[in-house]
């Protein structure tokens, strides 16, 4: 390259860079002959300082300066303006020698650190959480399945945010035919901003319209590992502590990472009671509608009478009751959700007490609507993976239609329909729900 | 692909939806002529068919009976079979539907619309029909795994309940020496007939193993057994021929007196309407598959899936139709026509399968 062309790519980049307040443009060496250029905010003031400004004066001679440089691991020589520019603004530092430019990896990450999961939180077992950065986050995942099988393969999505993006899979382990999908459907997406693992799902998701999440999406490095070890491909992105397993089946969102921590038979018990949970949330104030305006004779007497009494008061139709208490409750979530700490707790007595309580005594709702309602959002939390408890939560709402509609027949058919559906959805080409998913994986069936 | 335990699956569907269709009515009508003795023979019967379709459609691996047919009959024959076999199959959902439209109007809720709850069970059919085989299979595997404890459990209940009868059952079965008739017989075999739906869930089949072949028999002369005595139990010997549907008299006149439903009807309703929708939806798949594989060319060209509701919707406007038609006697009448018929059908099935298997080893 002559020094016609070298002049040429300091201008290019500095014209491109103009106006950023942040590039910093430097001409090291007695007489100038090193450039260096890079974006103080994404890199580390110290490294450059430390590694390329004092050994630059240092040594006497340019050429054992460039050896020193080029002798870093990261460092990477190039004079390709489209990859300068994509690992300038990644942090790395563009030092021009002589006639050769080497971006040298000089990144300054800003991200919280291991911190604890928050969203699947567990009693026993590990307790760390994926953090902000991809490297963190392989830190955390190689450490844990120290295996020369883990493949990570890199590649970066998003036009704008070139957000880096690493599928995770066991080499020996993988269903090859699932990572040929994944990697496919990676390859495919096109945006331009990605900061999510949550918004890369549903990128790659190809089902517009679904209802069901068909893949994992966890906090948790022990749950990628273990995943991991089952011939799933997982998928990290920087930036954002989460990640994407795939394929799943149903009952991967029913286990926690305790279960394997625990007692066997306590584990099954946990298992059967978010089962049960499952079904009481889903069919709960389907049932209600049918008890009170269909079927009252379902029930023994003294249930139904119970009931007949506790709505006494009540001057609608039970659905409309339902239908009331089932928002209120889902308002109730979604603002102690959203609002600051400090006042998170004043909507809950303001809602859960002053409301349950007046509303029953003002003869709005029944007593039993009352603790129907809180039985059903306490049997949704139960759900391990708020995903799927979010699908739960909308799919009651059209148990409740079917059970207006057609009584008991109604909730019976929702039933099969519902399974007919889950049975028919497919997770990157594996079935979704089927019995003893787990045992034809050990004998290799398909 | 699906492993061979789908096959038992299959077998078991069938075999616990009888009582809708009509079989233990036939049975009870016959008690005193041959019922016992045609359960027996029906057993022997039953398993032998079953045994011959899977032995013969064995050799086709992962081919459905239109592909078997088109390739190994004449056009004119396989497509005027397929028409027959999936339109059977279409009547068998269809009976199952309506005795359970009538079942719920008599039973459950008596002031609501048939026309409602005809529509929700036509709804839900028409459009899980229409998922792949595997998924269907699926399916099946779940909700037979939810509703078997259930009727295990009433099952129990209803043999320790003290006003079972065991005398009256005793009685039915001093008629044991007597002459089968065809009725009973081509009722009794009807729970053995699950095999058919091979004719389309063999595509889905990896390999056929008949390791534990030997349960069909065993559990299909039980099934048969209790499906005939215990209403007997319940009703005595003459007063259960009052009953329509003396399964549902049965489940009605059993208490659980510790549990928030008292009647275990209820019960029985659920996990039946449960099993009655699957099974529907089954045959339902096949008979659309039939049909579909009728119009299919030689090399295999399917019909698109705009096809589907060409054959849905009519089939469902059908449904009503005869629903409006027919009263309950009148439908049970069309029942029994429908057991009749289909035995005969199945042993024409039979002689056909063998035909094919005879032409296509000839051909290779």
């Amino acid at each position: 390259m002559s020094s016609k062309t070298r002049e040429q790519e300091v201008s290019w980049l500095s014209e491109t860079m103009s106006g950023q307040v942040d590039f910093e443009q430097r001409m090291l060496g007695s007489s100038g002959e090193i450039g260096l250029q890079y974006l103080r905010s994404l890199t580390n003031s110290d490294t450059i300082s430390r590694y390329v400004i004092v050994p630059g004066y240092e040594m006497e001679d340019v050429k054992a300066f460039e050896s020193y440089i080029s002798s870093f691991p990261g460092t990477i020589q190039t004079g390709e303006r489209q990859q300068i520019l994509e690992y300038v603004l990644k942090g790395f530092a563009y030092i021009r020698i002589a006639s050769r430019g080497y971006l040298f990896d000089a990144v300054k990450v800003e991200s919280s650190g291991v911190g604890e999961a928050v969203n699947e939180s567990i009693v026993q077992g590990p307790r760390d959480a994926l953090s902000e950065s991809i490297e963190m986050n392989l830190n955390l995942i190689r450490r844990r399945y120290q295996s020369a099988a883990l493949k990570v393969d890199m590649l970066t999505l998003g036009k704008v945010s070139h957000t880096s993006v690493a599928i995770l899979y066991d080499n020996d382990r993988v269903d090859q035919q699932v990572l040929k999908e994944m990697k496919k459907r990676i390859a495919d997406v096109d945006i331009d901003i990605l900061q999510s693992a949550g918004e890369l799902e549903k990128y790659i998701t190809p089902e517009r319209f679904r209802i069901f999440p068909t893949m994992v999406v966890t906090e948790r490095p022990d749950r990628v590992v273990f995943n991991i070890a089952e011939g799933k491909v997982a998928v990290i992105i920087d930036s954002n502590g989460f990640a994407i397993i795939a394929p799943v089946v149903f009952s991967d969102f029913f286990t926690a990472m305790d279960d394997k921590i625990q007692v066997p038979l306590v584990g099954w018990f946990l298992k059967i009671i978010r089962y049960i949970g499952l079904f009481l949330t889903l069919t709960l104030p389907a049932l209600y509608v049918t008890f009170a305006s269909y079927n009252p004779e379902i029930l023994k007497v003294q249930i139904s009478l119970l009931i007949a009494g506790s709505r006494a008061a009540v001057p609608y139709p039970s659905f409309m009751e339902v239908f009331l208490m089932l928002l209120m409750m889902e308002f109730l979530t979604e603002a102690s959700l959203r609002l600051p700490k400090a006042i998170g707790p004043t909507a809950t007595t303001v809602g859960g007490l002053i409301l349950g309580q007046a509303a029953t005594q003002a003869g709005l709702v029944s007593n039993i609507m009352i603790i129907l309602v809180s039985a059903v959002a306490i049997s949704n939390f139960i759900i391990p993976l708020s995903m799927m408890g979010y699908t739960i939560r909308v799919i009651k709402y059209g148990m409740v239609l079917f059970a207006i509609t057609f009584g008991l027949v109604g909730i019976v058919v929702s039933i099969v329909g519902l399974i007919m559906y889950l049975s028919g959805l497919r997770s990157f080409g594996r079935p979704y729900m089927k019995m003893f998913a787990l045992d034809s994986k050990v004998k290799g069936g398909q | 692909m699906v492993s061979s335990k789908y096959i038992y699956y299959l077998f078991l569907m069938n075999a616990l939806i009888n009582i809708i269709n009509f079989v233990p009515r036939v049975l009870v009508f016959t008690r005193f002529h041959g019922a016992l003795p045609s359960i027996f023979l029906s057993t022997f019967i039953g398993t032998l068919l079953f045994f011959g379709f899977t032995y013969t459609i064995k050799g086709f691996k992962g081919q459905g009976l239109p592909e078997i047919f088109n390739a190994t009959l004449p056009r004119f024959f396989s497509f005027l079979l397929l028409i027959l076999y999936a339109f059977f199959w279409f009547m068998a959902g269809i009976i199952t539907m309506l005795s359970f439209v009538d079942i719920t109007l008599r039973f459950i809720s008596p002031d609501i619309s048939s026309y409602a709850v005809i529509l929700g069970f036509l709804l839900l059919t028409s459009i899980c029909c229409r998922l792949s085989s595997e998924s269907i299979l699926y399916a099946l595997e779940t909700l037979l795994f939810l509703v078997t404890p259930i009727i295990v459990y009433m099952l129990v209940k209803a043999f320790i309940n003290p006003a079972f009868n065991w005398d009256a059952v005793m009685q039915v079965v001093t008629f044991m020496w007597t002459r089968p008739k065809y009725v009973s017989l081509a009722g009794a075999t009807f729970i053995f007939s699950g095999y058919f739906n091979l004719a389309i869930f063999n595509r889905n089949f990896k390999q056929i193993k008949t390791r534990h072949f030997w349960m069909i028999p065993v559990v299909g002369l039980m099934i048969l057994l209790v499906t005939f005595l215990v209403p007997v139990g319940y009703h005595g010997t003459i007063g259960v021929e009052e009953h329509v549907y003396s399964w549902f008299s049965t489940a009605d006149s059993i208490r659980m007196e510790l549990f928030i439903i008292e009647r275990v009807l209820f019960l029985f309703y659920t996990t039946y309407l449960t099993l009655a929708l699957v099974s529907t939806v089954l045959h339902w798949h096949v008979g659309l598959e039939l049909f579909k594989g009728a119009f299919q060319s030689k090399e295999g060209k399917k019909p698109g899936k705009k096809m589907d509701w060409w054959v849905l919707v009519p089939f469902s406007a059908a449904t009503i139709i005869i629903m409006n038609f027919l009263d309950q006697v009148r439908l049970g009448q069309l029942g029994q026509w429908f057991l009749n018929i289909r035995f005969l059908n199945e042993l024409l099935l039979m002689g056909v399968m063998f035909y094919a298997k005879g032409r296509s080893a000839k051909k290779t």
